[in-house]
C-alpha cells in the first residue's frame, strides 16, 4: 500500500526535473540503459515513484546512484520526458534527504538562501582578514617574492583550514551515516554479515579513485562513446585535480604556501600546475558543454550547476594569479587576491562539500559499496 | 414449362472438379428432358465464359439457364446480368452452388460428392422447368424526407438533403433543438463550443425554405413504407402564442415569477429551473416552453407576459415522406446506485455532470458542496467494457473526453490535481494531442485491469484504492476531493420511435445497421436509415458523418421519384383467402393489410412493405399465399428431383 503525494511532482520540479509527467510508461528508457540490470532496473520505476510521489521507495534506493547520465535515455525518450534529467534531480533530492540540518535542500531550492550563504561566508572571511591579518609589508624576499606569509601566516591560515576540515567533515560523514540508515537499516528484511562491511570495502576505494562505474555508460553509436570517453577523462581530471589541491591546503599547508621562488620543475609548482590545469580544463569543458546544450546531460542546468562552476572558476583564477603576483613581486596584488580566493574557495567547499554538488563525490562511491554490500549479503543467504 | 434449358458445370479452378466429377455431372444432366446444351467449364465466372454462354443463348434461343458453381451469395448478381445481356429474364436463371454445398462439404467422399451434386444439378433443373419470367416492381416515391432528431447530425443531415433538393422534414422531440452538442461546452480540437456549432446550424436551416423544423414533436404512428410513409406526428404544446411579440425581456420576467423549481435536466441536476424554462439564454428557438408535466397553471406569468397561453392543446401533423432518417441520438449512462459511490458519496459526480460543472462554476477555486476540490480522481470505463451481459462494448468518446474535461478544468481552476484510473488509455486519432498535452500539464494515470478501484467515504471526501499494473501492480491510495465516473454511452431510454419504426436492435441496444461496413447507414427496413448516436457511440464528428453518408443514401433512393423493388414478394390468391389473420400477425414488416374486394374479406400484401421473408406462406391454412419466385411448384418440384 502506497499513498499518492500529489505535491511531490512540484518539488522534484524544484530539484531540476523537466517534463517527467509527459512519460506513459513504454520502459524504453530502462531497456536501452547500459547499467540498468533485470534485477535493479531503472529510471522508469524511478520515473513511476516521482510521479505518484511516493517519496520512502525513492528515499531507500540507491538507483539515482548507480545511473552515470550517458543521457541515452533522454534520446530515446519517445514522449521527451527526459528520464536523464529526473535522475539527476533525483540525486540532488536525495543530496537533501541525507542532509540531516534541511540547509542542503534549502540551498538546492530558493536562490536566496543559495547567494546569500555564499555572501554571508565570503563575508566571514573577509571580516576575519580585516581584523585579524598581518603587515602589508612591500619589502620583497632575497629572491624578488612578495612575502605572503608576513600578511597571512600559514600556521595561522591552518589552524582555519582545520577548523573547516572537521566542519566538512562533521557534516559529510553525519549525512552518509543518514544514508546509511535510510538505506541498509530501512530494510529489515536485509541482513548483513558485519565481515562483509571490511570484505567489500576495497571496491569503495577503487570507485571512488577509477570512477570505474562511469566508464560502463555505453552508447551504440561509437561517436558518441568517444565523446562520452572524453567526458569521463575530463572528469577524472577535474576530481583528481580538485583532491589534490585540497589535500595540499589542508594536510601540507606549510610546505604549500611558501614564501620561497623554487624552480619550475619543483614539485610544490609541476603539482600546482597540474592541478590548476586540470580545473581549468575541466571548468572549460563542462561550461561549453551547459552553453552549447548538445550533450543530453548538458542540456538542462540548475542553478546551483553553475553556481559551481562560478566559484571552481574564480578559486582557480584567484589561485593562480595569487601565485604568478607572489613570483613577480606585486605585494597588493597579491595580498587582495588571496584574500579575494579565500573569499571564494571558503564559501564554495563549504556549500559545495557536505550540502551540494560535490557531496556526489562521497555518495556516489558509497552507493556502489551498499549495492555491493546488498547483493553479497543477498548472495551468502542463498548459500546458507 | 421451359424447355430450352443450358446447364453449365463449373471447376471452379479445381475446387469443384478435385472432388467432384465434373463430367459425369454435365453427362447426367444432358439426360434431363428440356436440357439443350450441357458443358463443363473451368471459371463460369471468367469474362471470356461469360460471353460463350451469352452466344450460347442467343444462338440456341435458350428459355432458361442453370449454372452450378460457387454460392449465390457470390455470383447471383453476375450471372443474372448474364441472362440479361443475352436477352433472357433474370429469373429464369437458377444458380446451383456446388462449391459449398457439394466438393468442399464432402472432400472426403468423392463418389457421394459427385452423386449429390447430380441430384443438386437435377434440382436446379426441375425449379428453373417452372421459373417465371418477372419484373422488377417500380413504385412511385415522394422526394421527401423525415428527419428525426434535431441534434448536430440531424440538422447536418438536413442541410445537405435540403440542398440535393429534397423536401425535409425536421422533428425534435424536446423544445429546443442541438440536443447532446448544446450541453458541451469547449469541444476538442476546434475549440468552438457546442452552442456556437448548434447555433449556425440553427440560422442555416433558417434561410432553407423546403425544410420544415417541428420542436416538441413525438412521432406516433407510422403507415405506408418506402417511397410513402405516412408520419403522425404529436406536436405538444409550448404555450406561447405562435404570434408572440420580439420583445424577450417578458419572458425572462416570467421565468423569474414562476413558483416552481425542477431538478434541471440539461445540468444533469445539479441546478434547478422553473417550470418555464430556457436551458440557456441563446438557446433556439429563442422562445420558452412550459412543460406541462410540471406546470400547475397558477397564472403567475400569464400576469406578466399575455404571449404565454395556458391552455394551448397538442396538435396532430400527418405528413407524408419517401424515406426517414432517424438520429436520435443517445443517453450517458447512469451507474447503479451505489457503483463507485455513486448517489450515496456526495462528491462522486458524473463525467457529464463535470462538463457542466467547469461551464457553470464561476471562481478561481472550484467549490463543489462547499468543499474546495484539489485532487480530482476520474474514475474510467464505468458503463463500459462491462462483463458478459452489461455493456461490453467501448464507447470510445470518454477517454478523449475526460482528458478534455481535465484539461480544461485545469486551465480555468487553481490548484487542481488530476489523477486518471484508466483502463488503458484509448484517444484514437488526433486525439493523442490531448493525452500528451494532460500529461504534460502533469496528470497522473494510473492503470488497473482486472480488479476494480475501490471507493470509500472519508473524512475529507473520498479514498481511492486501486492495484496500479504500472507500478508492479501495487496496491495505491489516493485521497479525493471529487471523483468523476467517466461514464459511456447507452441508447436512448425513450426508444419509442425504433418501435413504431421496427428499427432491428443490435446486442448492445443501439439501433443496427444491415451490415457494419458495407451498408453502415441502411436498414433492413427499406428507406429507414440511421446515422449519429442513436446507432453507436460516437462523437460529434463521427456523428456528422454517418448522417451525411444516410442522408445521400436517402436521397439518392427517392429523388428520381421511382424505386425499383424486386419481385420477389408474397402473393395472396383472392379465391382461396378466407380471412383468418394469422397472417398479419405473424408478418414482421406490416406488409399484410386487411382488405375488401368484390364483397370479400382477403389479406393483400402491401408491396412496398413486403420482404418476401415468406413467414406468411405455412401459417395460411388455406395455402392462399405464394411466394413469386419460390412458388409451391418450383419449390416442390426441386423436393422431387432430390429424392428421386
Amino acid at each position: 500500500m502506497s499513498k499518492i503525494n500529489a505535491n511531490f511532482a512540484t518539488e522534484i520540479k524544484e530539484f531540476g526535473g523537466v517534463n517527467f509527467n509527459a512519460c506513459y510508461n513504454c520502459g524504453t528508457c530502462t531497456a536501452v540503459c547500459s547499467l540498468s540490470t533485470e534485477e535493479n532496473s531503472f529510471p522508469r520505476e524511478m520515473i513511476r515513484y516521482s510521479i505518484l510521489g511516493i517519496e520512502d521507495d525513492i528515499q531507500s534506493s540507491l538507483k539515482p546512484w548507480l545511473c552515470y547520465y550517458c543521457g541515452e535515455c533522454s534520446e530515446s525518450c519517445p514522449r521527451q520526458a527526459n528520464p536523464g534529467e529526473l535522475m539527476m534531480s533525483l540525486r540532488r533530492y536525495l543530496t537533501s534527504k541525507y542532509d540531516w540540518t534541511g540547509l542542503a535542500h534549502k540551498l538546492y531550492t530558493s536562490k536566496v538562501w543559495e547567494f546569500g550563504t555564499i555572501f554571508f561566508l565570503a563575508a566571514v572571511i573577509l571580516v576575519l582578514f580585516i581584523f585579524f591579518h598581518g603587515p602589508m609589508t612591500t619589502e620583497l624576499t632575497s629572491e624578488g617574492g612578495v612575502q605572503l606569509n608576513t600578511f597571512a601566516p600559514w600556521k595561522m591560515i591552518e589552524i582555519g583550514d582545520w577548523i573547516m576540515a572537521g566542519l566538512l567533515s562533521f557534516f559529510l560523514i553525519s549525512n552518509i551515516f543518514n544514508m546509511y540508515l535510510k538505506i541498509i537499516r530501512s530494510n529489515k528484511n536485509l541482513k548483513i554479515p558485519f565481515k562483509l562491511y571490511f570484505t567489500e570495502f576495497w571496491k569503495l576505494i577503487v570507485h571512488f579513485a577509477s570512477q570505474w562505474q562511469f566508464s560502463k555508460c555505453d552508447q551504440l553509436e561509437t561517436k558518441k562513446k568517444v565523446n562520452f570517453s572524453t567526458y569521463w577523462i575530463v572528469h577524472l581530471l577535474l576530481m583528481s585535480s580538485y583532491s589534490l589541491m585540497l589535500i595540499m591546503i589542508v594536510v601540507f599547508l606549510g610546505w604549500f604556501q611558501t614564501d620561497n621562488i623554487y624552480e619550475w620543475w619543483h614539485p610544490q609548482r609541476l603539482l600546482g600546475y597540474y592541478a590548476t590545469f586540470g580545473l581549468t580544463v575541466g571548468i572549460i569543458y563542462f561550461s561549453i558543454a551547459r552553453f552549447k546544450k548538445k550533450q543530453e546531460k548538458s542540456k538542462h542546468s540548475h542553478i546551483t550547476d553553475w553556481t559551481f562552476l562560478v566559484l571552481l572558476f574564480l578559486t582557480t583564477i584567484s589561485g593562480i594569479l595569487v601565485h604568478f603576483f607572489r613570483i613577480y613581486g606585486l605585494p597588493f596584488s597579491t595580498y587582495y587576491m588571496y584574500v579575494f580566493h579565500l573569499m571564494v574557495l571558503f564559501p564554495m567547499l563549504m556549500i559545495e562539500v557536505p550540502f551540494s554538488k560535490w557531496s556526489h563525490l562521497a555518495y556516489r562511491p558509497i552507493a556502489i559499496y551498499f549495492y555491493n554490500l546488498i547483493e553479497a549479503a543477498k548472495k551468502s543467504k542463498k548459500k546458507t | 414449362m421451359k424447355n430450352k434449358i443450358g446447364v453449365y458445370v463449373c471447376h471452379c479452378g479445381s475446387n469443384i472438379s478435385d472432388y467432384v466429377d465434373v463430367e459425369k455431372v454435365k453427362e447426367e444432366a444432358s439426360k434431363i428432358e428440356g436440357v439443350v446444351i450441357s458443358k463443363t467449364t473451368m471459371f463460369a465466372c471468367a469474362d471470356s465464359v461469360q460471353n460463350e454462354i451469352i452466344d450460347d443463348i442467343k444462338k440456341n434461343e435458350l428459355d432458361a439457364l442453370v449454372i452450378a458453381s460457387c454460392s449465390p451469395k457470390l455470383h447471383l448478381f453476375t450471372f443474372r446480368n448474364v441472362a440479361i445481356r443475352a436477352g433472357l429474364n433474370p429469373y429464369n436463371y437458377v444458380q446451383v452452388n456446388l462449391r459449398e454445398q457439394g466438393s468442399w462439404a464432402h472432400s472426403d467422399d468423392k463418389k457421394g460428392g459427385t452423386e449429390k451434386a447430380i441430384k443438386l444439378v437435377n434440382a436446379g433443373i426441375a425449379r428453373v422447368k417452372h421459373s417465371v419470367a418477372l419484373d422488377m416492381l417500380k413504385i412511385s416515391s415522394l422526394n421527401s424526407v423525415l428527419v428525426a432528431g434535431a441534434g448536430v447530425a440531424g440538422m447536418r443531415a438536413a442541410i445537405e438533403l435540403a440542398d440535393m433538393g429534397s423536401e425535409v422534414v425536421l422533428t425534435e422531440r424536446e423544445y429546443f433543438v442541438g440536443g447532446r452538442a448544446s450541453q458541451w461546452n469547449t469541444l476538442f480540437s476546434t475549440n468552438e463550443t457546442g452552442r456556437e456549432v448548434v447555433e449556425r446550424l440553427y440560422k442555416t436551416i433558417l434561410g432553407y425554405k423546403n425544410i420544415t423544423l417541428y420542436t416538441g414533436a413525438d412521432i406516433i404512428s407510422k403507415s405506408g413504407g418506402i417511397g410513402n410513409f405516412n408520419i403522425e406526428l404529436k406536436i405538444k404544446a409550448r404555450h406561447i402564442k405562435s404570434d408572440c411579440g420580439p420583445d424577450r425581456s417578458k419572458f425572462e420576467k416570467a421565468i423569474e415569477v414562476c413558483p416552481i423549481e425542477v431538478d434541471d435536466e440539461f445540468n444533469f441536476g445539479l441546478t434547478k429551473r422553473k417550470a418555464i424554462y430556457m436551458n440557456y439564454p441563446s438557446e433556439f428557438p429563442q422562445i420558452p416552453a412550459i412543460d406541462t408535466e410540471n406546470c400547475n397553471k397558477c397564472g403567475e406569468c400569464v400576469k406578466i407576459c399575455p404571449d404565454i397561453d395556458l391552455e394551448q392543446k397538442d396538435e396532430t401533423v400527418n405528413i407524408n415522406v419517401g424515406a426517414i432518417l432517424l438520429t436520435t441520438g443517445a443517453d450517458p449512462y447512469e451507474p447503479e446506485k451505489g457503483e463507485y459511490g455513486y448517489n450515496e458519496i456526495e462528491n462522486v459526480i458524473t463525467l457529464q455532470q463535470l462538463k457542466r460543472l467547469i461551464e457553470i462554476k464561476e471562481g478561481k477555486e472550484l467549490i463543489y458542496k462547499g468543499n474546495k476540490i484539489k485532487n480530482v480522481a476520474y474514475i474510467y470505463c464505468v458503463g463500459s467494457r462491462q462483463p458478459e451481459g452489461g455493456n461490453t462494448y467501448c464507447a470510445r468518446f470518454c477517454c478523449t473526453s475526460a482528458i478534455h474535461s481535465a484539461i480544461l478544468l485545469k486551465e480555468k481552476f487553481k490548484g487542481i490535481n488530476n489523477f486518471h484510473i484508466n483502463r488503458g488509455i484509448r484517444t484514437y486519432g488526433k486525439q493523442e494531442i490531448l493525452y500528451k498535452q494532460s500529461s504534460e500539464n502533469g496528470d497522473v494515470y494510473i492503470q488497473f485491469y482486472d480488479d476494480l478501484p475501490t471507493v470509500k467515504k472519508s473524512k475529507k471526501g473520498a479514498v481511492i484504492k486501486v492495484i496500479d499494473a504500472l507500478t508492479a501492480n501495487r496496491e495505491i491510495e489516493l485521497d479525493a476531493d471529487l471523483i468523476v465516473l467517466v461514464t459511456g454511452m447507452v441508447p436512448r431510454k425513450n426508444n419509442t420511435i425504433g418501435d413504431i419504426l421496427k428499427v432491428p436492435i443490435g446486442l448492445d441496444k443501439f439501433f443496427n445497421e444491415i451490415h457494419p461496413k458495407l451498408r453502415p447507414v441502411e436498414t433492413v427496413i427499406d428507406a429507414v436509415y440511421i446515422a449519429g448516436s442513436c446507432q453507436a457511440p460516437r462523437n460529434i464528428t463521427e456523428s456528422v458523418n454517418s448522417s451525411l453518408s444516410a442522408a445521400s443514401k436517402a436521397n439518392s433512393l427517392i429523388s428520381t421519384g421511382t424505386i425499383e423493388l424486386e419481385p420477389t414478394l408474397a402473393q395472396v390468391d383472392k379465391s382461396l383467402c378466407e380471412w383468418c389473420d394469422k397472417c398479419t400477425l405473424i408478418c414482421p414488416y406490416n406488409a399484410i393489410i386487411k382488405t375488401e374486394k368484390d364483397g370479400k374479406t382477403i389479406a393483400e400484401i402491401n408491396k412496398s412493405n413486403c420482404k418476401g421473408c415468406g413467414m406468411c406462406l405455412p401459417v395460411c391454412p388455406t395455402n392462399a399465399i405464394q411466394l413469386i419466385g419460390y412458388t409451391d411448384i418450383e419449390i416442390e418440384s426441386m423436393i422431387d428431383a432430390l429424392i428421386d
